[in-house]
């Protein structure tokens, strides 16, 4: 279940977080990250999650087990991670009496970069996160959208290796979030490698690669969201049929015989304007059927596909729906 | 170490922003004294009659000393305030994750409070002369009274950022900074010591606020005093140790 080569960029080993007396926030995680992978944490508030990123950020000591950024152990060596971490956390950290470029450049001054570096990539970072027209102003004025462009612009100043996002687009609306994943996406494919939480399905579904399913301190599975959603039952294909003459059922039958060698009998019914099948791994197996019904001129109209979502293997995993527990939590204050 | 004055300067810029950048912060800290000294100069005009003020024919004149060091006071008095909310909202963290020393955090918080108390009690050194007080040692001796009041708030700041480190909250750290008032009363900030009742003159006594009182004030009004600068400076340099020690241990829990 775990990377465990010398070339993953982020190596946690069995890693454990006792918090006081004895709350376990983290039970034993282990998980590896490939270079240029975008790893995700998928799970409820409290599950762990933000535990783990700040022991991977430096920030807090585990009680057990051992991570590694970068290739360096975060409790021997944090000098060294820091230099090639960035780090967006669950709520924008920004000094308001800043302006966005001021915000940059010491972000970059702080890395020891030169100063004729931090500044064309301050303006490259503005350019590209689309806050050229308010880097002189105050981000204590900027939106919630600007405010974590911001924040991530002067966590990418150093251009990490290593990018580890929290939460990265809670309280976000649904045309900043969308467009932030696409910023997300674009820093990924130019080669940083990323670990993000989120208790949101779609962001997990959409952003990443590989991604682990944490829930109480623990891992409870991990692989591509594909292959999550395939581990909890097969895609729902919905073929839409003509109906000239009210033959809709004789049409099903057709299908029925057609497909008796591909989809076994009982995955297959009825549906108000034509078929439902239930296939494993749809998007490989439609094509072969379309050109078998359309060699033998079934009238299809329409095709719809669905997979499980990754709610239902939440569901399967955790015996719970994640929703039940990202309401109403309490925000925790403070650094402990 | 040049690592840690590289980190401290540019982080320290960045506080001295925080703090120029919202003007009510200036107000706020010049308001007090400029109406005890504005006020309180008529209202006990003629309280320099009394037996104790060695002559003194101005009460404006005696009180500027202590209106001075007092701003310098009011410069620090909320200054943990600023690093609160701050690691409040995560930022004091993201200083952490970047490669600098943890100390640097703490110090670009104090060091430009040397020059914000410097520079408030420069402002009401300017208005006393201006109504009409003098300097007998000129412009050295104001400089002088200028380093003294930026280490007077340096040494005092700790008392802001201890309650803040150890309590996390607002309330408890501008409670603990209204606690300390009282110290400026019991101090020869308005009345010369013989005019003190005995047990608030044994207050006065252990009063490092009235060590650099009259360091200041012998500056202005009689010249330059070594015996009294010099309690000035080991006063301020004993509350200073003491209080940043304990700053330095708070801030080490809090941030390992």
């Amino acid at each position: 279940m775990t990377t465990q080569d010398d070339s993953a960029i982020i190596e946690v080993r069995d890693l454990v977080k006792v918090y006081g007396d004895e709350t376990r926030a983290v039970d034993g995680i282990s998980f590896g990250v490939a270079p240029g992978e975008l790893f995700g944490f998928l799970g409820p508030n409290g599950a762990g999650k933000t535990t783990t990123i700040r022991i991977l950020a430096t920030l807090l000591q585990p009680t057990e087990g051992t991570a590694r950024v970068a290739g360096f152990d975060v409790t021997t060596h944090p000098g060294e991670v820091r230099k090639r971490l960035g780090l967006a956390q669950q709520a924008p950290a920004l000094d308001a009496f800043s302006t966005g470029r001021e915000t940059l450049e010491l972000a970059g001054i702080l890395q020891r970069m030169p100063l004729a570096e931090v500044r064309r990539r301050a303006d490259e970072l503005l350019e590209l996160m689309g806050l050229t027209s308010v880097g002189k102003k105050l981000t204590g004025t900027y939106s919630g959208g600007m405010k974590r462009r911001i924040d991530l612009a002067s966590a990418l100043m150093h251009s990490p290796p290593v990018l580890i996002l929290d939460e990265p687009t809670e309280g976000l609306d649904p045309q900043s979030r969308t467009a932030l994943w696409e910023e997300l996406e674009r820093i990924n494919q130019a080669g940083t490698s990323m670990l993000l939480t989120t208790h949101y399905m779609e962001e997990a579904d959409r952003l990443c690669s590989r991604l682990a399913i944490i829930d109480n301190g623990r891992i409870v599975v991990d692989g591509s969201p594909g292959d999550l959603k395939r581990s909890v039952g097969a895609d729902t294909v919905i073929l839409r049929l003509a109906s000239t003459n009210g033959d809709l059922d004789s049409q099903r039958a057709t299908v029925r015989r057609l497909l008796a060698d591909m989809v076994a009998a009982d995955a297959v019914s009825p549906h108000p304007e034509g078929v439902s099948l239930s296939v494993p791994n749809a998007s490989e197996a439609v094509p072969a059927m379309l050109r078998r019904l359309d060699g033998e001129r079934v009238p299809i109209t329409g095709l719809q596909m669905s997979q499980p979502s990754l709610d239902s293997v939440f569901l399967k995993y955790t015996g719970r729906h994640i929703r039940e527990e990202a309401a109403d939590q309490p925000i925790s204050m403070g650094w402990q | 170490m040049t690592a840690i004055a590289y980190e401290t300067y540019h982080l320290g810029l960045r506080t001295t922003r925080r703090f120029l950048r919202v003007p009510a912060n200036v107000f706020s800290i010049l308001f007090f004294p400029l109406i005890q000294l504005l006020v309180f100069s008529q209202l006990y005009e003629d309280i320099v009659q009394l037996p104790g003020f060695g002559g003194q024919t101005s009460y404006l004149a005696y009180l500027a000393p202590g209106q001075i060091a007092f701003t310098a006071f009011m410069a620090v008095a909320w200054s943990g305030f600023g690093l609160l909310v701050e690691i409040r909202g995560g930022y004091t963290d993201k200083l952490r994750v970047s490669p600098i020393h943890r100390w640097s955090i703490l110090a670009s918080e104090m060091v430009p409070l040397f020059f914000q108390a410097a520079a408030m009690a420069a402002i009401i050194l300017v208005i006393c002369v201006v109504l009409g007080t003098t300097i007998v040692t000129g412009i050295p001796g104001a400089l002088l009274i200028l380093v003294l009041a930026g280490l007077f708030g340096l040494a005092l700041s700790g008392a802001s950022f201890i309650p803040a480190l150890l309590t996390k909250s607002e309330q408890a750290t501008s409670t603990f900074s209204l606690l300390l008032f009282p110290l400026m009363f019991a101090s020869t900030a308005f009345v010369p010591e013989e005019l003190m009742p005995d047990w608030m003159q044994v207050v006065n006594q252990w009063n490092p606020i009235s060590y650099v009182i009259e360091a200041i004030r012998a500056l202005m009004v009689t010249g330059y005093d070594w015996n009294a600068i010099g309690a000035a400076f080991g006063s301020m340099a004993l509350v200073g140790v003491i209080l940043q020690a304990a700053t330095l241990w708070a801030f080490n829990r809090v941030a390992r």
